[in-house]
């Protein structure tokens, strides 16, 4: 996975490649990467990947003895063959289950002295760092060490860089449509009505038209979130009724209520 | 308070049919606690025809947690209790875990504990671990047992009381036909008797009693007989690995908990130590098919902690995830895992089979008047209303937990952050070991939910961005 390691962390792309499309040459970058230079100890770690009883890096090579034992217990060089769909031997290179490195992530957490800019820190560039490093691991879980525990809070980033990141684009949209309806809405009420505007916010039927719209503009952002509200309101409700299905029928005579 | 409200709604449910008026008014006194249901014991029984030269006859089918429980208050109550199990030596694939208030009420021995967890690890998906257990007063811990020392113990005990164990399998029971005279007319149970002296394949009998509790777990047959139901289902699946002593060091007291969905989409995997060696295990509902794929995962996670094991036993067992739709028919009750009584998000189940089987078994001897005069269904559904009132909060409680925290990983994610926080470390050991949801603090529980959400915000917007990426 070295390939992605370089798609992710862009300050060293220098000895690694780029594109996923080259992968017969990766081999010969995957041993010079990764120091062991013996092919046999690379494709074996893959191997007891599948396994399940890997070894997350090459340097744990010593280790191979005192794998945890599988009732099936196939020897590792005669699973090269069940490797993932590609199959070839430089695969197992590509699937070596290396930890997640990247120059910046230090002692479980991020090095924040590393993403300073015009003097203060880049929060946008932690976020995507942080982006980076979960899809990478949702890619290939790694173990949890406890040598070199994963201490990262996301709480370390100011409050007022998630709400400009996050919060203000989504903000905006929301407000525009918001403006948008309302204008459309209030010139058609008017037209039809002859009711001006201020006279339409006096009036208790408007105001819960008003409502009725801006709560649908907060809660319906996308098509399918109709579906998702309805789902959510079965949710709620559906423990309990699977707890109360027993009071439904009290005498013994009528029928399951399942 | 809510859980008054709650209640409400379940008894709005109920059609009072054929109960005298007396009973009637009485009952909608139930809140206050459980001396006043002493009094519904002499309302009760004098609707109840006398039994003539004989106590109440009471089967409880299963010797788990729930049958042993059940069958030693039903023993103690003065009924003549007959306690079927089929394995006598059986290992129940388990969690293992005990909450602190279980030894006090069961009365534990220490020695039945094989460790005390003090010391809890929750792991995210992205490998953030978070410690808890720094609120736990000395005197806390959870207990790990080992199912067949646990269940044999209560069996015993059971026994010493005056319970006829048997064993033996339970095959079918016939109900009492419908019509006059059935409110007295026997159940029969067919069960295969098992002589460990004889051995073979073991003697078919039957058995009448007045009345059954089924205790036999997830695939209640029990729960077959009288039209229970089906419930869904979790796939529990777990491997015991004995791992090199330097490496069990750090397992002394210390569990651990794995979210993310390579392990689970919709439960957790563990790591719990055990007398000699750990399990490693992980649960699903909605993936049944992949259980091996994310036990895989699992071992991967635990890896580095694990390395050097060898595996000495591989097992499965379903796991309920909520009740059947029928708890209770005529003089039959299901208890524990058969009515499905395992809560969410924890997964937790043997505490609440041993008390729903103590449980039933009290209103079984109230309403018998300890074992004088027959029991009815309106007998066995008082121990209903008293489970559902006393646990309907901790089950709505884990149930919102679980749909929230389990849904994603940002959601895991989320909840891993929240769970560094001594508050809701607090809340939860509190509620875990006593089994009763406190109400906390209003202001804290205001910051908590601030920060619940903002967690939660967070980690959704970084999948959002994680999303972008891959596109």
């Amino acid at each position: 996975m070295s390939i992605s390691m370089s798609f992710f962390s862009p300050p060293t792309p220098t000895h690694l490649l780029i594109s996923f499309s080259s992968k017969p040459h990766f081999t010969d970058k995957t041993i010079f990467f990764l120091r062991p230079a013996n092919p046999l100890l690379l494709s074996a770690p893959k191997v007891s990947t599948d396994n399940g009883a890997g070894i997350s890096a090459a340097i744990e090579e010593p280790k191979a003895e005192q794998k945890v034992a599988e009732p099936a217990g196939s020897a590792p060089e005669g699973e090269k063959s069940s490797l993932g769909s590609n199959g070839a031997v430089a695969d197992a290179g590509v699937k070596l289950e290396s930890k997640f490195v990247d120059p910046r992530w230090i002692g479980g957490t991020w090095d924040l002295t590393q993403f300073q800019k015009d003097g203060s820190t880049d929060w946008d560039a932690v976020i995507d760092a942080e982006v980076r490093r979960r899809k990478w691991l949702e890619g290939n879980p790694e173990s949890s060490s406890n040598d070199d525990p994963v201490v990262f809070d996301t709480s370390i980033i100011p409050w007022w860089a998630w709400i400009k990141r996050f919060h203000l684009p989504e903000a905006e949209r929301l407000n525009g449509r918001a403006a948008m309806i309302g204008f459309f809405m209030a010139y058609v009420v008017d037209s039809l009505t002859g009711v001006g505007l201020v006279d339409q916010m006096n009036n208790f039927f408007c105001k819960t038209l008003l409502f009725i719209a801006v709560a649908g503009v907060l809660l319906i952002r996308k098509n399918e979130d109709i579906e998702t509200l309805k789902k959510l309101l079965d949710e709620t409700t559906f423990y309990d009724k699977q707890w109360q299905a027993t009071w439904q029928d009290e005498t013994p005579s009528s029928s399951t209520a399942e | 308070m809510t859980s008054s409200i709650a209640f409400k709604s379940f008894t709005g449910l109920r059609h009072s049919s054929a109960e005298p008026p007396k009973l009637h008014s009485q009952l909608h006194n139930i809140s206050p606690p459980n001396y006043c249901q002493r009094h519904l014991q002499i309302t009760a029984g004098i609707s109840s025809p006398k039994l003539q030269n004989r106590n109440l006859r009471v089967a409880v089918i299963g010797g788990g947690p729930a049958g042993g429980a059940a069958a030693e208050t039903l023993a103690k109550g003065g009924i003549e209790t007959y306690l079927i199990e089929r394995k006598l030596d059986n290992c129940k694939p388990c969690g293992g875990a005990i909450p602190l208030c279980m030894v006090g009420e069961f009365d534990l021995p220490l020695d039945i504990i094989d460790r005390k967890v003090t010391k809890m690890k929750m792991i995210s998906p992205s490998n953030i671990a978070v410690d808890i257990g720094q609120t736990l007063k000395p005197h806390e811990y959870i207990g790990m047992v080992r199912r067949e020392v646990l269940d044999s113990y209560l069996r015993e005990r059971a026994a010493s009381n005056g319970a006829n164990v048997i064993n033996g399998l339970f095959l079918k029971m016939d109900l009492p036909k419908g019509g006059k005279g059935s409110e007295t007319a026997p159940y029969v149970l067919h069960y295969t008797e098992y002589n460990g002296k004889v051995g073979g394949a073991g003697q078919k009998k039957t058995l009448e009693v007045d009345a059954v509790i089924g205790a036999d777990g997830a695939n209640s047959r029990v729960a077959k007989s009288i039209g229970a139901g089906d419930y869904d289902y979790a796939i529990a699946f777990q491997e015991r690995i004995r791992i090199p002593d330097d490496k069990m060091v750090y397992y002394e007291n210390l569990a651990e908990m794995y979210v993310g969905d390579d392990v689970s989409p919709d439960f957790y995997g563990w790591v719990f130590p055990k007398c000699d060696h750990v399990a490693v295990g992980t649960g699903t509902v909605t993936h049944k098919g992949d259980i091996k794929k994310f036990q895989l995962a699992t071992r991967n996670r635990a890896k580095d902690k694990i390395l050097g094991g060898k595996i000495i036993r591989v097992e499965a067992h379903p796991i309920p995830e909520h009740p059947r739709p029928r708890r209770l028919s005529d003089r039959v009750a299901l208890v524990g895992d058969a009515a499905g009584y395992v809560t969410k998000c924890s997964g937790e189940g043997i505490y609440f089979a041993a008390k729903s089987g103590r449980m039933c078994a009290e209103a079984i001897v109230e309403g018998s008047g300890n074992g004088k005069r027959m029991v009815d269904e309106s007998d066995l559904r008082k121990y209903l209303e008293k489970w559902d009132k006393t646990y309907w909060p901790t089950y709505k409680v884990l149930d919102v937990l679980q749909k929230v925290f389990y849904r994603s990983n940002p959601a895991r994610e989320a909840f891993v952050e929240m769970c560094a926080d001594e508050y809701v470390q607090k809340m939860t050991f509190d509620s875990y070991l006593y089994k009763k949801v406190v109400p906390g603090n209003p202001l804290d529980d205001l910051k908590l939910a601030f920060n619940t959400i903002g967690s939660l915000v967070r980690a959704n917007a970084l999948r959002k961005e994680m999303n972008k990426l891959s596109v």
